[in-house]
């Protein structure tokens, strides 16, 4: 056929020697919808990242319209017409909706004629079939109208490639629909998309074509009319690679200790759950399920409504504070951001949240903060053992590790992980798994929130899936099996489990 | 509608009810600090017959002059998300370059290379914000000394005199038309030409992007250092044109006195970007907000309050019109405080 697009030839990456595309060959045809399914870590958001010219490819080429081009930097990608629509948007919040379709792109001149704008801008969403009062500031959106207006405006920039991840994580049914049209008018224009997402009907109902990652490696590429559970599912799950022999050994005590009672937000409808001492819950489902809301309530993040309450006690979280005095431990996903200090030792950041159990007189006792630092390090097996070292040079497991490290004096009554082992190294997997299980050793209810169905099995002794803000499955680790796991979270309905 | 668990946090009211209040505040919002300066200006016509006069209102503009191209100048910086320290010290620099070279090029070449000097002191501080990455309140606390030092330089401490035969020099800042003072007309086609630039061009619609959300401005292919630069070019340009006007009202450049302006500027545009309701700076609320500080300036003055009193009204206007501000563009998290 003709020459594709983008082609992939041999593409691999490895971080700090652990390889994590490994071998890539993948072609996007001129106006095709491909999608891409895969596990957590299978290699997908690498790949996006090297399209989009935040990662530089480790070895391997990638060719536009058959000749080799080089994307060091993103802006590399966007001459290209290599474009992406992360979660966040990306408008101008005081200009209207018309001014944010245009922005960068006005009629030529010196000039703004509004009135220009505003005529180009509902020729694009006439085009597109969206529709939305062109005047409307950006900032009154909703989140969906908000992602339909950013992919209104990747229309304008003449992008001959998008990458669209989990779009319909935030949105309703109604919308979902909206954004199909959207994409398939892309579609006729001669533009290609990548569709990522974990549900399977959308992918089937969308794509042209998908292509499956297993373990940074293409593992399978169907046709539209092949794309069927059974099929998706056996070319994700890795078979090949020997199962982590760590498992929960059943740890629950009988004592309740964390408690949501009909906890609800406007993503969540009213959701009930148990956690016991020592007991670890997993919890998973697809992108913007609602997983999100409970870890939200929970870290005093957003408002819920509903009673939480630990060791029987009700507590209102209303800040992150509250939720720390709670006893409630949240180890968010994005830690850099959310849980570090990255320019403190990483002797600061781990003593830093016990401060006052260290300090002596009210100051700061240096000499201890360095000990229970020095202590941490151990227990934890933090590597390198160097408690003065800047915690941004440390890599993402030893980061992790520190974030744990953080409550350790504290002792939370309730450890809530969210995916904890996103951008871990494979070598420190396990040791914070081992934490995590030691965790529920001594006694604390723990909340495992991951994506990561391998993850899940490995940790938890109980499992619950969440699909539009309900739990659908909720039943003993020893109930599933990863294909069973699998298939209830990437089909909406949830199969009847086998034993 | 009936709700089985306690409420943590209240659900949102109904939407009758609240909708009166929430036009009121709508109201309010927009016409919030308009209704306050006229409110202020009736107060001072009450207690000072003298304060309601023609010749009062064309005192206050015409004391206000550099005072607002400054803020104006401002007004680009602020609304492109950064900050200039600078645009005070910067009036005293061009008002001195001005004075020095007057004798030596003549006025039209003297006022042309003055102002060639302010877009340079801008550049400077659009490039050190952009590519060297600093940020704008320290980069300009920087220039504002180093001009500092320069100033006492070019001058050794004593002011520059104008030679009293350049008369068409002198008009620029003494001159009238009619009952008008011929700066103040400088200042109207300033601000005019301002206006159309920040509303009409894309140089202003860029800058407004920029300082909105960086982010998105740079993934539509935006050039975000080169507005930023801009942004500082005319606001050093719009100082500069006050250094101009500076001169040519005292007939002399001072080595100090600039640095006045700057808070000034700053408490304007943050009153100016409540004016309207709009949130963000804007050149028609930075000139209301010049005016306000002059006109209660003024009346304070006429009424016979100290200006020990008039300095702190005018520290707590800038926090109020700020807090003001804070309200306008409330975000669900705050966890900036530069």
């Amino acid at each position: 056929m003709s020459v594709p697009l983008i082609a992939l030839l041999d593409l691999r990456k490895d971080f700090s020697g652990v390889h994590v595309l490994k071998g890539i060959d993948l072609a996007f045809e001129a106006g095709e919808i491909h999608g891409l399914l895969g596990e957590n870590g299978a290699g997908k958001s690498t790949l996006i990242k090297i399209l989009t010219g935040v990662y530089a490819p480790s070895s391997g080429q990638v060719l536009m319209d058959g000749k080799p081009v080089t994307i060091h930097r993103p802006i590399d990608a966007h001459r290209l017409g290599l474009g992406a629509v992360y979660q966040d948007s990306e408008l101008v919040g005081s200009y209207t909706v018309a001014e944010n379709i245009v922005l960068g792109n006005e009629p030529r001149g010196p000039w703004i004629n509004r009135r220009r704008i505003r005529a180009e801008a509902v020729g694009i969403m006439d085009q597109i079939g969206l529709t939305l009062d062109p005047d409307r500031p950006a900032a009154s959106l909703t989140a969906a109208e908000m992602q339909m207006v950013t992919l209104a405006t990747l229309f304008h920039r003449k992008y001959r490639l998008i990458i669209l991840d989990e779009p319909t994580a935030r949105l309703s049914a109604p919308e979902t629909r909206l954004l199909f049209q959207l994409i398939a008018r892309f579609r006729q224009q001669g533009i290609s998309i990548v569709y990522i997402s974990h549900r399977l009907n959308e992918i089937k109902e969308l794509c042209d074509r998908a292509t499956i990652l297993r373990d940074g490696m293409v593992s399978g590429s169907l046709q539209r009319h092949e794309i069927e559970e059974e099929i998706v599912t056996k070319l994700m799950v890795n078979r090949s690679m020997a199962e982590l022999d760590i498992g929960n050994p059943g740890l629950a005590q009988d004592r309740v200790v964390l408690e949501l009672d009909g906890l609800t937000t406007d993503r969540l409808s009213p959701l009930s759950l148990t956690v016991r001492a020592g007991e670890i819950l997993g919890i998973t489902g697809p992108l913007g399920a609602g997983m999100e809301q409970i870890e939200r309530s929970l870290g005093g993040l957003g408002a819920y409504r509903g009673d939480i309450r630990v060791d029987g006690v009700v507590r209102p979280i209303r800040s992150p504070h509250d939720s720390r005095k709670a006893g409630i431990a949240l180890i968010p996903e994005d830690r850099r951001k959310q849980a570090l200090f990255p320019n403190l030792s990483l002797a600061e950041n781990v003593s830093l949240p016990a401060m006052s159990e260290l300090a002596k007189l009210g100051l700061i006792a240096h000499a201890a903060a360095n000990a229970y630092a020095n202590s941490v390090v151990q227990r934890l097996a933090i590597h390198p053992q160097a408690p003065e070292r800047p915690m941004r040079y440390f890599s993402g497991g030893n980061q992790q590790k520190a974030v744990i490290g953080k409550w350790l004096k504290r002792e939370a009554r309730a450890y809530i992980f969210v995916e904890p082992t996103s951008g871990v190294d494979v070598g420190a997997i396990r040791q914070i798994y081992e934490i995590i299980l030691g965790l529920a050793r001594s006694g604390a209810a723990v909340i495992v929130i991951s994506t990561s169905v391998k993850e899940l099995l490995a940790l938890s002794e109980t499992i619950a899936v969440i699909h539009h803000g309900a739990i659908s499955a909720l039943l003993p680790r020893a109930d599933c099996t990863r294909d069973s796991l699998l298939a209830m979270t990437i089909s909406a309905t949830a199969p009847s489990v086998a034993a | 509608m009936t709700m089985t668990t306690t409420a943590v946090v209240p659900p949102p009211t109904q939407a009758g009810a609240k909708g009166r209040s929430r036009n009121g505040l709508h109201f309010l919002r927009r016409w919030g600090t308009i209704i306050v300066i006229v409110l202020v200006g009736l107060l001072f016509s009450k207690l000072s017959p003298y304060f309601p006069t023609i010749s009062n209102f064309n005192n206050i503009l015409f004391s206000m002059i550099v005072s607002a191209l400054v803020s104006m100048g401002l007004t680009f910086v602020v609304a492109a998300g950064s900050f200039d320290l600078s645009v005070g010290v910067t009036v005293t620099t061009v008002s001195i370059v001005t004075a020095l070279l007057i004798p030596y090029t003549g006025m039209a070449g003297g006022i042309i290379l003055a102002l060639i000097a302010a877009c340079l002191i801008g550049l400077v501080n659009g490039l050190l914000v952009t590519y060297a990455r600093l940020s704008g309140i320290v980069s300009t606390l920087g220039m504002m000394f180093v001009l500092g030092g320069i100033n006492q330089y070019l001058t050794n401490g004593y002011q520059v005199p104008v030679a009293y035969g350049e008369v068409a020099f002198r008009y620029i800042g003494q001159g009238r038309v009619g009952p008008i003072a011929f700066p103040v007309i400088l200042l109207a086609l300033v601000f005019i030409a301002g206006h159309i630039l920040a509303t009409r061009s894309k140089a202003g619609h860029y800058i407004g992007a920029v300082g909105d959300n960086p982010m998105a401005a740079y993934y539509s292919g935006i050039l975000v250092y080169r507005w930023v630069t801009v942004s500082f070019v005319l606001s050093a340009l719009f100082a500069g044109i006050g250094g101009i006007i500076l001169t040519s009202i005292s007939s002399s450049a001072q080595p100090v006195g600039g640095e006045g302006y700057l808070l000034e500027a700053f408490a304007a545009v943050f009153l100016g970007a409540t004016i309207l309701g709009k949130g963000k700076p804007h050149l028609l609320g930075t000139l209301l907000g010049v005016f306000f500080l002059y006109m209660v300036s003024s009346g304070m003055n006429m009424v016979g309050i100290s200006f020990a009193t008039r300095q702190l009204f005018n520290g707590l206007v800038l926090i109020l019109a700020v807090g003001a501000n804070a309200l306008l563009n409330r975000e669900e998290i705050h966890l900036k405080f530069i």
